[in-house]
């Protein structure tokens, strides 16, 4: 056990933490690329920027989502990203494993707070997958990617929940702790291919889809991929 | 028709591989990520990228050479790749340079700190001058596809002929000049290759290899363009270089026989071996195969006799820049894989800005064009908005970018993490002491043994009627003759045989963590009782845990004592032995005015001759114990005693 | 003015004081022993060490500060230099870390401080501080037995020949360090041989910059030369062309 917590804890975390970076960095890199090309074959060169700007803003601090009509809905789902983002970044445990193998460190959430952020964050997942479920617009909306992810995301936090706050013997909080590294280290591999991404694509998102805007439907690439007839000349 | 692309992407893996690997270089230092050492400063990274890269990247001089000054206009075509490989090749050594310095940032100091005295201050100055040089050379291709730039292309176009002319001059000193870098080391290069005319040998193979590194180049790309390729331009290289082999070969010879070393060649030592494998592969039989026109117009035999020289010339490089040093130096330096892969990851990133500069620049008279960047592949994908952007140009950059990820996180998960972090701290294994009532102690087998009379040192503090006070936490142990044990045992009590000193101090040099939380956990109640050492409202951890001492008052922590801070570790076996003799043997030597010497290393440290297994004759003293037993059966054990 | 240690293998009693005391001056940190040492005791924290030979001889290892010092020559940054009281001595604030030194110096001494993320050479520099201000260096200061001493270098050469003039059979009629690798500041005296302090070729008596002296002032010429022969080279080749071109239209005409 003590070995594989150790593998969790080393090596492979190097290779998903790495993962993640490169990935992420990757992705951010492919999309301004294919936004800096697709301007350029653009004719309309105007590009609204104070509109995307804002756009932009309310997308990730959304506070004016708040009038419309899932109130509740958005609301939980501004807190769940709250915990999502501050909990593994600024907590205690997580910042001793940095310290101890590369020597950084930062400032820590205090126990408290990681307590009550960590159980507003499972309630909150809890509850934004309900809602999926429930509401109906929602329902329509979701693919089978979100549930998965809700649930994917809940699994280091209920397991380390488990580990930091409950008392349960050494071979169960081993295997808490197993688990809760692995499928941390299974997020950190899907983030960059999936539509997590989003942590870093979120400021391009509303540039290309104004970009979008001005390819109007059946041009040739189109046409050649509904044709599925690549490489044909038009 | 996916070699191009194949060959990028393995490119693209090797360097994903090596970034990671130079990224820890960067993190943890060189000591740990390679294995340079004392004896062997200088590894691979010198003889092979340093030394090799800048002898491969001659090409660059010989071509201009042949084309500019010579005018022999048939070469054209081979100019304008050469001249980018040898750029290339520089700033591939400049890069490999920075890894391989232990201070890179300061590598501009040689701009303004001088020693003209030092071949390496003249090689730098050189490498510098002539990549700018390349730069220049080469700089007018690229800025044919910008019309923007058109006056500074006539500028360079114009005083070209200056530009070749420099750089055939900066060539001809620093080529020869990484010969005379070892100029000053003939105590430590084999004789049969240092010699007083280094420099001038290091300058000839640098034609021949330069010339061959053109052929080679111009080969493998026009292999993987599936090009068909200059032969006959080609041949005329290869007949040149016979003639530059061969008098590289004479002066060589000439050398040996006349500094009178011809013998050592055949002296059978493994330097011997070398050196002919290095002159069979590097000079004799290139120079013969091309010597047969036939054979030189011949493609195949093209491609073996320019690899056997750049094989052959490189290794010449290698050997002098270390591997012939071996044998005076003692050392067993073999590269680690991760000075290999860093290796291969610079050329891999230099033959991927050739191909780049290849497809996108009129380097060629006809630009070859990646395959699959045709008008109508797939659309590219947004991910974050998922719409379709159309024709990606980048359609091979999204598979080589996630290859290059990949492999960087594949380098990230080798690398040996306990090599990392152990600080180059060898793990010695503490051998226990030996011998009855006299102990000797030799904890890491050195032959400079410590003889320690146990019963002396108890008959000592029996007679001084030492009552040594030790102090933990709050509480105050006075010691008196009868359990003076405790004087220098803690957790090895006198009656607990099966725990020694070496158990818990059980590596030579490094920290033993001795806790077992575990152990702990299972036998304080398993799974409710960690309230018992962890404050409840906190994140459990070492920090927020209990001191050992709150439940195990008599054990004696030398680091508690000594900084009031509670470690979880045992000390190592050298610094738990040195705190506990030499603070008591100086504290007496003051005291004692007749023996001055008390606390000096050699009084315990000392050598004995060795008896027949592993242990000094005079064991015999040891026996003592044996027959005459010491009697420990009225001691009252410390703990007991406390815990009251 | 040049300054000098002689240092007496017999009088040495192997107690590692000069050791201690080099530490404490230097303030170098505990050694441990590193992947990356080799076993003559010197080490980035050990500037010089005690190498104990059988027969209890303990020779004091430490840099020998030559009088014509190869490190110093080969420094491209002039990081290390020899000062005039006879020190080599070590400005990490130049060196750019490329380790020549340690690769040209005959007697195998500077260490570098592998582990580091900002590493330097580490070795003996006279106690440079010290001397300067008319001190002892810590090591002869800590000498009980007086088995190393510190003095002019041409006292210490007359010191150690009166040696051994004076106890016949007790030494090795040679003093290491008067004459080899053109001299060091630092002398030994011994009764076994101490060719083991440096490398097993002989590094002969002449000071080792002297090898690579040719090499670099032929330097210029080289470079003058090479210009001067490829021009050279040029205007002929394109003479040639010429006459050839010009007897290519002379034919032409004759033809027609």
């Amino acid at each position: 056990m003590e070995t594989l917590l150790n593998f969790a804890r080393g090596p492979l975390f190097r290779l998903c933490f790495a993962l993640m970076v490169l990935g992420l960095i990757r992705i951010l890199f492919l999309d301004v690329w294919a936004a800096l090309k697709a301007f350029r074959k653009t004719d309309d060169k105007r590009m609204p920027w104070k509109l995307i700007f804002s756009r932009t803003w309310e997308w990730i601090f959304p506070f004016k989502r708040l009038k419309n009509n899932f109130q509740l809905y958005s609301v939980i789902s501004i807190l769940f990203h709250i915990g999502l983002i501050i909990v593994p970044i600024f907590l205690f445990a997580h910042i001793q494993l940095w310290k101890e193998s590369v020597g950084i460190s930062w400032i820590s959430l205090s126990y408290s707070w990681a307590f009550w952020l960590t159980t507003g964050t499972i309630i909150f997942a809890v509850s934004m997958f309900i809602g999926r479920l429930v509401i109906k617009q929602t329902k329509l909306l979701s693919r089978k990617q979100d549930y998965l992810w809700l649930l994917l995301l809940l699994i280091p936090f209920v397991t380390g929940f488990v580990c930091a706050n409950l008392t349960v013997s050494p071979a169960t909080y081993h295997f808490f702790m197993l688990v809760h590294m692995l499928s941390g280290e299974l997020i950190f591999v899907l983030i960059p291919f999936s539509k997590i991404a989003h942590c870093v694509l979120a400021p391009l998102s509303q540039v290309i889809s104004v970009l979008a805007w001005k390819f109007p439907p059946m041009t040739d690439d189109d046409i050649c991929t509904t044709l599925n007839k690549k490489g044909a000349k038009v | 028709m996916n070699r191009v692309r194949n060959t990028k992407l393995i490119l693209w893996l090797i360097s994903g591989f090596a970034a990671a690997i130079a990224l820890n270089r960067f993190i943890f230092g060189l000591g740990v990520t390679t294995n340079l050492n004392d004896r062997t400063p200088w590894g691979l990274w010198i003889g092979f990228d340093v030394m090799g890269g800048v002898a491969l990247a001659a090409g660059g001089f010989v071509i201009t050479a042949i084309f500019y000054i010579m005018k022999r206009e048939e070469f054209h075509p081979l100019v304008k790749p050469a001249v980018l490989t040898a750029f290339l090749g520089y700033v591939a050594v400049v890069f490999s340079l920075l890894i391989d310095l232990g201070l890179p940032w300061n590598i501009w100091h040689m701009i303004i700190y001088w020693n003209p005295h030092s071949p390496l201050f003249e090689v730098g100055w050189c490498v510098m001058l002539y990549t700018t040089v390349l730069f220049l050379e080469f700089s007018p291709v690229p800025l044919e596809n910008f019309s923007r730039y058109a006056r500074i292309r006539n500028f360079l176009m114009k005083y070209r002929f200056v530009f070749v002319l420099l750089g055939i001059m900066l060539s001809t000193l620093h080529q020869s000049s990484l010969g005379s870098l070892f100029l000053i080391m003939p105590f430590k290069l084999y004789p049969l290759w240092y010699t007083s005319i280094l420099p001038i040998e290091f300058f000839i193979s640098a034609i021949a290899l330069g010339l061959m590194m053109i052929t080679f180049e111009s080969l493998l790309s026009h292999w993987i363009y599936r090009r068909k390729p200059e032969t006959d331009i080609i041949a005329k290289l290869c007949r040149a270089v016979v003639w530059v082999l061969l008098t590289y070969f004479l002066v060589k010879m000439i050398d040996i026989i006349v500094e009178d070393k011809f013998a050592m060649i055949f002296n059978g030592s493994w330097q011997s071996f070398l050196f002919i494998t290095e002159l069979l592969i590097s000079t004799i039989i290139p120079a013969i195969l091309f010597a047969v026109p036939k054979f030189s117009r011949n493609s195949k035999v093209q491609w073996t006799g320019s690899i056997m020289v750049i094989v052959g010339v490189v290794l010449n490089r290698i050997d002098i820049g270390g591997l012939a040093m071996l044998g005076a130096t003692g050392d067993s330096y073999t590269p680690m894989w991760t000075e290999i892969f860093i290796s291969l990851g610079i050329i891999s990133v230099a033959a991927l800005v050739f191909l780049f500069a290849i497809e996108h620049f009129n380097v060629w008279d006809i630009q070859p064009k990646e395959p699959d960047a045709l008008p109508h592949t797939l659309p590219s994908f947004d991910y974050s908005s998922k719409t379709w952007l159309g024709n990606p140009d980048v359609s091979s950059l999204t598979t080589h970018s996630l290859a290059f990820v990949v492999s960087f996180a594949v380098g990230m998960f080798l690398i040996p993490g306990s090599r990392l972090h152990s600080k180059g701290i060898e793990n010695v294994k503490v051998n226990p002491a030996s011998g009855f009532d006299t102990l000797f102690i030799n904890g890491n087998r050195d032959d400079r043994f410590v003889k320690f009379p146990h019963q002396a040192h108890i008959a000592w503090l029996k007679d001084h009627n030492v009552s040594l006070s030790i102090s933990y936490g709050n509480n105050e142990l006075s010691i008196n003759s009868i359990d003076s044990c405790q004087a220098c045992h803690h957790l090895s009590l006198p009656l607990e045989k099966q725990s020694n000193c070496w158990q818990c101090h059980s590596s030579m040099y490094t920290k033993t963590n001795f806790f077992n939380h575990d152990w702990h956990a299972a036998k304080s109640g398993a799974n409710l009782r960690c309230k018992d050492c962890h404050t409840p409202a906190e994140t459990r951890s070492l920090r927020s845990a209990k001191k050992c001492t709150t439940c195990h008052p008599s054990y004696k922590f030398a680091a508690e004592v000594k900084n009031g801070k509670e470690k979880f570790y045992a000390l190592s076996y050298t610094d738990a032995m040195h705190d506990l003799c030499v603070s008591c043997h100086a504290a007496e030597s003051k005291k004692l005015k007749d023996k001055p010497n008390l606390a000096r290393c050699t009084t315990c440290h000392k050598t004995y001759p060795e008896g027949s297994n592993g242990l000094p004759e005079s064991l015999a003293a040891g026996l003592k114990w044996k027959i005459n037993p010491p009697k420990f059966n009225n001691v009252i054990l410390p703990e007991e005693k406390l815990v009251k | 003015m040049s300054k000098g240690i002689l240092t007496d293998v017999t009088k040495c009693i192997g107690c590692l004081q000069c050791v201690s005391a080099c530490k404490e001056v230097h303030h170098l940190e505990a050694d441990e022993p590193r992947i990356w040492q080799k076993n003559d005791g010197l080490s980035a924290e050990n500037w010089t060490s005690i190498i104990t030979k059988p027969g209890n001889r303990f020779i004091r290892k430490q840099c020998r500060h030559c009088l014509e010092p190869a490190c110093a020559s080969v420094c491209p940054v002039g990081a290390l230099h020899k000062t005039k009281i006879g020190a080599v001595v070590y400005d990490s604030s130049k060196c750019l870390g490329c380790r020549y030194c340690m690769m040209a110096c005959p007697f195998g001494i500077p260490r570098y401080d592998w582990d580091k993320i900002v590493p330097h050479v580490e070795k003996c520099i006279l106690c440079y501080d010290k001397i300067k201000d008319g001190e002892q260096p810590a090591c002869t200061q800590a000498c009980p037995q007086k088995a190393t001493i510190f003095g002019e270098r041409s006292e210490l050469l007359k010191i150690a020949h009166q040696r051994i003039k004076e106890n016949p059979g007790k030494y090795i009629n040679k003093v290491w360090g008067e004459h080899e690798a053109g001299g060091t500041s630092v002398l030994y005296l011994s009764d076994i041989d101490l060719g083991f302090l440096s490398y097993p070729t002989n590094i002969g008596n002449k000071p080792l910059p002297d090898k690579t002296k040719t090499a670099m002032e032929s330097v210029p010429f080289a470079f003058v030369g090479m210009g001067g022969v490829m021009l050279g080279l040029n205007w002929i080749i394109r003479r040639r062309m010429e006459f050839a071109k010009d007897e290519n239209k002379k034919k032409d005409s004759a033809d027609e």
